[in-house]
């Protein structure tokens, strides 16, 4: 299996290849080639105990790979210790050392190499990060989102090659981590050093990383852009996971150019673009077809004349909605499949669909896409909640 | 009423004067006599005040070389069962060897023995291995029952330490002994301090094992003994004295530059 985040070949680019980990029988990381470019922003997504963590300890070289190398640029550093490696971590609970104050905590790494006059870098980086007037203090007197700046100034101050965060803010409340997805961001473009995210929050992954690697068992399940993941999943874990999806079982009956038409349960017939389907399309093949709930459009069945042609349709009833203030959120119960998921926005709101109603869903048939049958259609729906 | 309701609302404050009565007393009473004059051999009713005993507080035959002796064998058995204890802790927390299991219930013992079993038992192995008593098997002797206590509270030190602690200094270049000098010695030292500090007051005023493993050599607990038969000098009390005023002198320092620097790092 070979995933690549770019092809170019950049001098500074982080190179995973064959790259696995085992604990005793349990295979944690299964090998695995990775490139992430210079420079970007890159998110490695997935449930715990995926690998994503194992996988980053390894370009750190606070874990040794059982197979593989890791490559910084042209340089292959898997046998190097974490001391001598060009690498810097912020490590979960931050691990600020008590015992030093904010000051020294940022000094460190600097002291360690032997640099004496220390004093204009860390004012420096701790204006960066915006903590210029909390030198003095000892970790614990700070907030956690403060302490969260302190770890990543600490790390960044010895420009590192690539700095690797290890679910760096799964500590803070909803609002705190919002406002520092936007500040490492901010940071990252400001310092243009290669970050590698671990993280189990995809909203989170989306925010801020260039490309995305998904995890599953050991295993990286898709790579991409955010835009790429979400509109193009390429299995159904990659589906659920990132957002919500609606899956339909389907069967291919037909093909007409580059339009694709499958059958689901009930002979409700769907179209759907060939390219966005990453399984075989013979006829007779069984297809998941999908389509996010924001992409369907919901109307009365008493309506139903007033769709245009060449839509996708699915007639169904309304098993429940919610109302979330910008949108309303139903569950229709259908033919075709049970529990389809929809996201209306609240501009103009039809009083008559209340649960209960007769509808019809309708879509625009590019955006749809289909994945292979033979996949768990519940894959990474618990491990995103 | 009224008294009876300000017993009430004082019950704590009065409970707490009426305990540190209860246990400064005592010293109180050693203080007090340091500086009597007493018609006998024995110090133990107050004749009249006298500064003799602070003027001269070697003047009793033998308690100078035994305070010395006392001291020396502390600093020693203190500064080896720290070294040992600490090693063992950290053995005994971070790695899976053969035996862990057995050792760590086994550096129990000396806490849970009785001190006079210990003292009879280290004396007959002693003397099986033909060693001459005196400073050396004193010193073993100590050394064995200070370490338990020194592993007790350095290892419950290092089990709340953080391992990542350590990972973010080695990711920080810092190599195995900057990492151990600079993060870990440093986290772990109230540990290691509390542990010296008991091993020093233990060694110090223990009593049964070094009488069983002395021979004719005489520490300052077994002087002060020896004496209590024929006739206390006044210079105990004084080295007594002394000693608790330097004890309460250090904490009090102690605790004022830790709240010192406490404060200051709250408000720059």
């Amino acid at each position: 299996m070979t995933e690549t985040a770019s092809t170019g070949q950049g001098g500074g680019d982080v190179r995973l290849t064959g790259i696995s980990k085992k604990y005793g029988s349990f295979q944690a990381v299964q090998p695995l080639d990775l490139t992430v470019q210079q420079g970007s922003f890159f998110a490695l997504l997935g449930a715990s105990g995926c690998g994503k963590t194992t996988t980053l300890r390894m370009i750190a070289g606070l874990e040794e790979p059982t197979t593989g190398t890791v490559l910084l640029g042209d340089r292959d550093v898997t046998g190097l210790p974490p001391y001598k490696r060009p690498v810097n971590t912020v490590f979960q609970s931050y691990a600020l050392f008590p015992h030093l104050d904010i000051y020294e905590n940022v000094a460190f790494g600097l002291r360690r190499r032997g640099i004496k006059s220390v004093k204009k870098q860390v004012g420096e980086m701790l204006d960066l990060v915006q903590l210029g007037d909390y030198a003095r203090r000892k970790p614990q007197q700070l907030s956690g989102g403060q302490q969260q700046r302190v770890a990543v100034a600490r790390a960044l101050i010895n420009r590192p090659q690539v700095l690797l965060l290890d679910e760096p803010l799964g500590a803070l409340d909803l609002k705190l981590r919002r406002q520092m997805q936007l500040e490492l961001k901010r940071i990252q473009t400001e310092v243009g050093v290669t970050f590698i995210h671990v993280t189990h929050d995809q909203e989170e992954a989306m925010t801020m990383a260039d490309s995305i690697a998904v995890m599953s068992a050991g295993r990286v399940e898709q790579l991409g852009t955010p835009g790429d993941l979400y509109e193009n999943p390429g299995t159904t874990f990659v589906a659920n996971f990132l957002g919500t999806s609606n899956l339909i079982e389907t069967e291919v009956v037909g093909r007409d150019g580059d339009a694709i038409t499958v059958s689901g349960s009930g002979g409700c017939k769907l179209t759907l673009p060939a390219a966005r389907c990453s399984a075989p399309t013979g006829n007779g093949r069984k297809v998941l077809v999908g389509v996010r709930p924001e992409k369907m459009a919901i109307s009365h069945a008493d309506d139903a004349g007033t769709i245009p042609e060449g839509r996708n349709r699915v007639p169904g009833r309304i098993a429940g909605t919610s109302f979330i203030g910008v949108s309303t959120q139903y569950v229709v119960d259908s033919a075709v499949c049970p529990r389809l998921e929809v996201y209306a926005q609240n501009i103009e709101r039809d009083g008559r669909l209340a649960p209960g109603a007769d509808v019809v869903l309708h879509w625009n048939p590019q955006h749809t896409f289909g994945l292979g049958a033979d996949q768990d259609i519940a894959a990474g729906e618990e491990a995103a909640s | 009423m009224a008294a009876s309701r300000w017993i009430r609302r004082h019950l704590v404050v009065i409970a707490g004067l009426v305990t540190l009565a209860y246990m400064i007393l005592p010293n109180v009473v050693v203080m007090v006599f340091s500086f009597n004059k007493p018609t006998g051999r024995f110090n133990y009713s107050w004749n009249h005040f006298s500064l003799d005993a602070w003027k001269s507080p070697c003047g009793a035959a033998g308690l100078c070389g035994s305070l010395g002796l006392s001291l020396q064998i502390a600093v020693y058995a203190t500064i080896a069962a720290t070294i040992l204890g600490t090693m063992i802790a950290f053995a005994l927390v971070r790695y899976r060897f053969h035996g862990r299991g057995p050792v760590n219930s086994l550096i129990f013992l000396p806490m849970a023995m009785p001190e006079v079993v210990m003292a009879a038992s280290l004396l007959t192995l002693f003397l099986n291995l033909g060693a001459q008593l005196g400073f050396w098997t004193i010193l073993i002797a100590h050394i064995m029952f200070c370490l338990s206590f020194v592993v007790v509270a350095v290892k419950a030190r290092v089990l709340s330490m953080d391992p990542r602690l350590e990972e973010a200094a080695r990711d920080l270049y810092a190599g195995p002994v900057q990492t151990f000098v600079r993060v870990t010695l440093p986290i772990a030292a109230p540990g290691i301090v509390a542990g010296a500090l008991l091993s020093f007051a233990l060694s110090f005023d223990d009593f049964i094992i070094t009488n069983f493993n002395a021979g004719s050599t005489v520490t300052f607990p077994m002087f002060v003994w020896g004496s209590a038969q024929r006739g206390t000098p006044v210079q105990i009390n004084v080295v007594g004295t002394a000693m608790f005023l330097i004890a309460v002198l250090i904490v009090v320092v102690g605790q004022a530059v830790s709240s010192r620097r406490g404060k200051s790092a709250a408000t720059s």
